[in-house]
């Protein structure tokens, strides 16, 4: 008995220690110094193609841009995207474009707390300084917002950031953006794009219990998106069967409209409103090809 | 009663049932306006792969079918929506309701973009300039960094008057249409899984 009461002690303090590490391990990379002049139009056409202006403004509620979210219902709690204008206590305005780029590029806060990754930045690992700092040229033209976003609602223990930590460790990886020797430069662009910025798989690729992809069955549709919406398949063969091609696809991402001739609602109908609708004709028509893979 | 009847009457009964599963049960006012969206789907569907370049253009085609949506959308399509009309197997979510304004307002955006669209038909298809530029604000594409159209935001920025859409080509205005159908499914439809 006193044998086994030493060692529950024993483990306790272990799990203890262990939590304590998992606590203090640090997970920021420093990004050093990006000094090159960003763009700021080219990096609003990165933040349209990534989603940012579409997840950071409740559209819906008739929000200031970037000024935080509508709320994402997941089985976790509810995650508010947050304020990314240039206010100062609310906002990032006191960042620094290296924070930026940690924040973007590896999931983790001015402070070192990870991301949840309900926020997209496993898709944007490959980002280059160029990128961060066209990016954050874009994100200095905010008007500023003086109101912070809600904060998350995340119950015990999925609101342990400590736990991030382990999440990171077992399932983060970078994307597959790297171009692909003999494949056309519209697919090897489509395929940048949608395995990184534009990070279609969030939501059509399905989800193990703890919130990460499931990287055996890519573009396979999700059931069980925040808020009860759903994705559908879209693996080349799915799309060709349900009418597709890479013109209409490219098409729908601009317009919302299927070839069945009805129109995209509920987070397809937000991509494209914030999102795809701003993309180049050739970017879009990159994009279905990748996606459709026909090249 | 006789058996004929019977069966004449059991016949009748399984035929309107038939015509109200054709919508998943909708009868009524609900029905109406559900054959109101099929009737503009079908005019999408045979008008998008013209402006495209998939399909061959046709003026007259484009004009019918851009009257047939105006005929369907402002007025005609908000009357069709009275309060307390959403559930069963209706996909209107309440939301209809608790923001009639902008509702209303995007279903007169598309009796307007339609009207314009109508116009706009002889001018056949000639490109598209990506969305910044389209909703007659370069602030996107333009210099003017993050802002985005106010459209996009939430109708900040004045309509655009079916005249000054005639001067479009019609892909342009067509993508206007599409841009109001997607606009109002994200926000008021429910989505079937």
């Amino acid at each position: 008995m006193v044998f086994l009461l030493r060692l529950a002690a024993l483990g306790a303090v272990a799990g203890g220690a262990f939590v304590i590490g998992l606590v203090y391990w640090p997970i920021r990379d420093d990004p050093g110094t990006i000094e090159l002049a960003g763009d700021p139009n080219r990096g609003a056409y990165l933040a349209r193609a990534s989603g940012c202006i579409a997840c950071h403004t409740d559209m819906a509620g008739g929000g200031a841009p970037l000024a935080g979210g509508a709320p994402l219902e997941t089985p976790f709690g509810t995650f508010v995207p947050p304020n990314l204008t240039t206010d100062p206590e609310h906002g990032i305005g006191v960042w620094t474009i290296g924070d930026f780029a940690v924040a973007v590029r590896q999931g983790v806060s001015p402070e070192g707390e990870p991301y949840f990754p309900s926020f997209t930045y496993p898709f944007y690992g490959n980002f280059t300084d160029q990128d961060i700092a066209d990016l954050w040229a874009a994100f200095q033209t905010v008007p500023a917002v003086a109101e912070p976003a809600p904060d998350h609602d995340v119950a015990f223990p999925f609101n342990q950031r400590w736990g991030l930590k382990l999440w990171r460790a077992a399932f983060l990886e970078a994307p597959d953006t790297d171009p692909v020797a003999g494949r056309s430069d519209a697919w090897n662009r489509g395929r940048q794009l949608v395995e990184g910025a534009s990070h279609c798989a969030a939501c059509h690729t399905p989800r193990n219990p703890v919130g990460a992809r499931l990287s055996g069955a890519a573009f396979a549709g999700n059931e069980d998106l925040p808020g009860g919406d759903a994705a559908p398949s879209i693996l080349p063969g799915d799309l060709v069967e349900r009418g597709w091609t890479v013109t209409n696809l490219a098409f729908a991402l601009r317009t919302g409209v299927m070839p069945d001739g009805d129109a995209f609602g509920g987070s397809m109908g937000e991509v494209v409103q914030g999102g795809t609708a701003f993309l180049s004709p050739e970017d879009l028509t990159a994009m279905a090809t990748y996606v459709l893979d026909q090249d | 009663m006789n058996l004929t009847a019977r069966i004449t009457g059991a016949a009748g009964i399984s035929l309107i049932a038939v015509a109200a599963l054709a919508h998943g049960g909708a009868t009524g006012i609900v029905m109406e306006r559900m054959d109101g969206m099929s009737a503009m789907a079908k005019v999408m569907k045979a008008l998008a792969p013209m402006m495209q370049g998939t399909a061959a253009y046709d003026a007259a085609a484009v004009r019918a079918g851009a009257a047939q949506i105006a005929d369907h959308a402002g007025e005609a399509m908000t009357t069709k929506f009275p309060e307390g009309t959403s559930g069963g197997a209706s996909e209107a979510k309440p939301e209809i309701w608790q923001d009639w304004e902008d509702f209303a307002g995007l279903a007169r955006q598309l009796e307007v973009f339609a009207e314009g669209l109508e116009a706009a038909a002889d001018n056949g298809i000639g490109g598209m300039p990506a969305q910044g530029n389209m909703m007659g604000n370069s602030t996107m594409m333009g210099g003017q960094g993050m802002m985005g159209s106010g459209g996009m935001m939430g109708g900040q920025t004045p309509m655009m008057t079916a005249e000054h859409i005639a001067q479009m080509p019609a892909d342009m205005a067509f993508a206007m249409v599409s841009q109001s159908c997607t606009a109002c499914h994200s926000r008021f439809r429910a989505e079937d899984k």
